[in-house]
């Protein structure tokens, strides 16, 4: 199998209106290190809820942390789900290191459609993910330290994740913009190569930055 | 191919996740397991074959099943069927990772001028 490639400056190219390129390995590999981190967290206050360990570490608000875990709300979202729902956390930020990881340093031309995936379970999920540690707070009454690490890691991954979902959006927004061919569209989502394409990106990285 | 790799290691816990959980005693989840890892582990292999290279999709379709199973077969689900509900929702998100992921796709890989 043949893998002549892209020569590697291409492929790392800054894309405007960023001095960097958001898709390169630099700017994802502390993304997936991040969201390792909160899945292993996650991992430790969904062991507390599975009941293999007698209590979760808290060194700010005591036992605070294990009454939230063990609140009607955790419980109602137990029966809903079938899981706890710091289980779903760890795969939510596990789902985030995968998507984080797969793709080129030029993914945001060439797969946009990983980097938009990777969009809606970085940017939306993170940020229901606080609201809802934050709401558990006020109707439980209770704080739970690393409930509040893992949101903060989760706005951070928002933060961090926003420049790279900008720019494939943007790269999808010329395409359409200069052909409104929805079959064109269809193809820049899912990575199909064509001249047209080749163009549009050219278009975006050949931007000024401001 | 890491999803491929990971998507078999995973058809490797399904496997022994009967004995993990003491349920091996009931045959319908000891051979459903048996079943969808096999399944699995087939679609995932069939991937490395340039004719089947899209076979890991049809993963997803298992893991629906297996959230599906694991949810409603039992109510509340109990251990073995949570672990169902977990790994059809990690596959979920592994299938989807394309073969070859850190490189750009095949279409692209020559240089866009030439």
């Amino acid at each position: 199998m043949s893998f002549a490639s892209v020569p590697v400056e291409d492929l790392n190219r800054p894309v405007p209106p960023y001095r960097h390129n958001p898709s390169a390995w630099s700017q994802r590999i502390p993304i997936c290190l991040l969201a390792f981190v909160a899945a292993l967290i996650s991992s430790h206050l969904s062991l507390y809820q599975w009941d293999l360990i007698d209590s979760t570490w808290d060194p700010v608000f005591g036992d605070g942390s294990n009454r939230v875990l063990k609140s009607d709300t955790a419980k109602s979202m137990y029966g809903l789900l079938g899981i706890h729902d710091a289980a779903l956390g760890v795969l939510a930020y596990l789902g985030d290191a995968i998507l984080g990881f797969a793709g080129s340093p030029r993914r945001w031309q060439y797969r946009p459609w990983l980097v938009i995936l990777f969009g809606i379970d970085v940017i939306p999920l993170g940020i229901v993910s606080v609201i809802l540690v934050v709401l558990q707070a006020f109707v439980v009454g209770e704080w739970c330290f690393l409930c509040l690490v893992t949101a903060t890691i989760s706005l951070i991954l928002v933060y961090w994740a926003w420049d790279e979902v900008r720019v494939s959006l943007a790269y999808l927004r010329i395409v359409w913009v200069d052909n409104h061919d929805w079959r064109l569209l269809w193809d820049a989502f899912w990575g199909n190569r064509q001249e047209k394409l080749d163009m549009a990106a050219e278009q975006l990285l050949s931007r000024e930055v401001k | 191919m890491w999803g491929r790799v990971v998507e078999i290691m995973t058809a490797v816990w399904l496997a022994a996740s009967p004995f993990v959980f003491s349920v091996q005693s009931d045959s319908s989840i000891l051979w459903g397991d048996f079943g969808i890892a096999l399944l699995i582990a087939t679609l995932s292999g069939l991937s490395y074959w340039h004719p089947t290279r899209r076979a890991h999709l049809g993963i997803l379709v298992v893991s629906i099943g297996l959230v599906l199973w694991g949810r409603f077969a039992v109510l509340p689900p109990p251990p073995a069927h949570q672990n169902h509900i977990v790994v059809g929702l990690f596959l979920l998100m592994i299938a989807l990772i394309p073969n070859y992921a850190s490189l750009p796709p095949r279409a692209w890989r020559t240089d866009a001028t030439g």
